[in-house]
């Protein structure tokens, strides 16, 4: 039975009623994820779905059920998230866990790798981004979907529980010793931040190539949530800033605004305030955790017989710019560089 | 540093030798294959550079260590890319232990040498993107 035939079934039997899935077709989507586009009928009438499914090899280990309910969280509450639709976690249906979401037509993503992709719309488009990020910051998870299973922190241990976690994949996928990251992960513990300001949901990937824009300056939908977790809110902050992410701009965070405007932006929707040092510490943070991701990435392409390319690129010149970024930033923090 | 160029040209003839799935043919496929593009070209450089900076960083790491006095000999008689990437491995754990011990005993001048090695090893592995404009 073709994937097309398996979901129509999943989606007749959930809906109790006939359902066809036409023009089913895989689309980029990151590696810790299959992305598939579709549409149903249902009734002669025709809607646009985005399934997500577990992938046979991943670049990270991520639970699709926060992901499902971090869209349960923010759809519908000033946050553009995807309408989330069923979640299944029997591997019975289609192989793999898998959930379902609404399409938002009409928007594309930049890629990392690429200058300039906001051109004209670069200041509007970073205004949206950092002030929803600070919108994301401000919500207070309690009564929300996804704080019925994510963890919750104490304010003083986001950032050990973050690190312990990211420092142990390293430590079980490295291939080959990294002296760079383990020199910044031992910083980092030497030298903790104060403790959150408040617990927030966290994106976890919150970034440039993250989100849809419609090509005229606005962003019409936020996504890949599947780091998501509650925590620092600066954690999502340091990411979104990280030089990786900048377009190759050093100038502009996600090759859309300067710094300090970009962080004005966010204090101002999220009613926090960035303290210098917790940014500091979040922002080396987040190059060990890319770090980390990449170095999973490299484990899993060696391990999976080199199939997905994506896997390659990331275990491998994403890997060798964060190593340079955190060189930089390590020698930045020592007070020489 | 890792996966090799050799494992990555080697992966992306796996990547493009399975027939995809009809539903993996269009927008997947061309970035697919971009992807497999980009690759490729990263993997001309490491070709290029990958020996002459593996034997650089291993003498670097190496001098380092001498003067750390944990010494640690980098030359070898092979210099295919495996046995490099072998006698690296070494050497980063090496000073993976004497970076610790540095730190531990508060020693300034040898760590700031450290992390300016490490600024020196991280540019030297650094691979190169073309400019691709946004759309």
């Amino acid at each position: 039975m073709s994937l097309a035939d398996q979901l129509s079934a999943y989606l007749g039997r959930l809906w109790g009623r006939p359902v066809q899935v036409l023009d089913l077709t895989r689309i980029p989507g990151g590696a810790s994820r299959e992305t598939y586009r579709f549409d149903v009928d249902v009734d002669g009438e025709r809607k646009g779905l985005i399934l997500r499914r577990d992938p046979v090899g991943s670049l990270i280990d991520t639970d699709r059920r926060l992901e499902f309910l971090a869209y349960q969280s923010f759809y519908g509450r000033g946050v553009p998230a995807p309408e989330p639709v069923a979640l299944e976690m029997a591997e019975t249906e289609l192989e793999r866990p898998f959930f379902i979401m609404g399409r938002i037509d009409g928007g594309k993503a930049a890629s990392p790798f690429t200058v300039d992709p906001y051109a004209a719309h670069a200041a509007a488009i970073g205004e949206q981004f950092f002030s929803i990020l600070g919108a994301i910051a401000k919500a207070d998870p309690v009564g929300l979907p996804i704080s019925d299973v994510a963890e919750m922190p104490d304010l003083a241990a986001c950032w050990s529980k973050e690190l312990d976690y990211w420092a142990k994949v390293i430590e079980t996928d490295q291939l080959h010793p990294q002296p760079i990251v383990w020199a910044a992960i031992r910083r980092l513990r030497r030298n903790p931040p104060p403790p959150a300001q408040k617990i927030s949901v966290v994106h976890g990937d919150y970034r440039t190539g993250n989100f849809l824009h419609d090509g005229e300056g606005k962003i019409i939908a936020i996504l890949d949530w599947e780091m998501a977790h509650l925590g620092d809110p600066m954690e999502d902050l340091g990411w979104a800033i990280d030089p990786l992410w900048g377009h190759f701009d050093p100038d502009k965070v996600g090759g859309m605004m300067a710094r300090a405007e970009a962080l004005a932006i966010w204090e101002q929707a999220s009613g926090l305030k960035v303290d210098d040092k917790a940014l500091d510490w979040w922002s080396l943070f987040n190059a060990v955790k890319g770090q980390a991701i990449w170095t999973s990435s490299a484990r899993e392409y060696r391990d999976s017989g080199g199939k997905d390319p994506v896997l390659a690129l990331s275990g491998w010149y994403t890997a060798r710019r964060h190593d340079k970024i955190i060189a930089d930033r390590l020698a930045t923090l020592e007070g020489w560089a | 540093m890792t996966p090799t160029a050799a494992e990555v040209l080697m992966g992306n003839f796996m990547a493009l030798v399975e027939p995809p799935p009809q539903e993996s043919v269009g927008d997947y496929m061309s970035s697919r294959i971009s992807v497999i593009g980009m690759n490729s070209l990263l993997a001309s450089q490491e070709v290029e550079m990958g020996a002459a900076v593996r034997v650089w960083e291993n003498e670097a790491m190496s001098a380092l260590l001498a003067k750390a006095g944990a010494p640690l000999a980098a030359s070898t008689d092979d210099l295919s890319i495996s046995a490099l990437d072998a006698l690296n491995a070494k050497l980063r754990l090496a000073l993976i232990a004497v970076h610790e011990a540095v730190e531990a005993k508060g020693d300034v001048a040898l760590d700031r040498e450290i992390l300016t090695l490490y600024q020196a090893m991280a540019d030297k592995r650094m691979l190169v993107l073309p400019v691709m404009p946004g759309s």
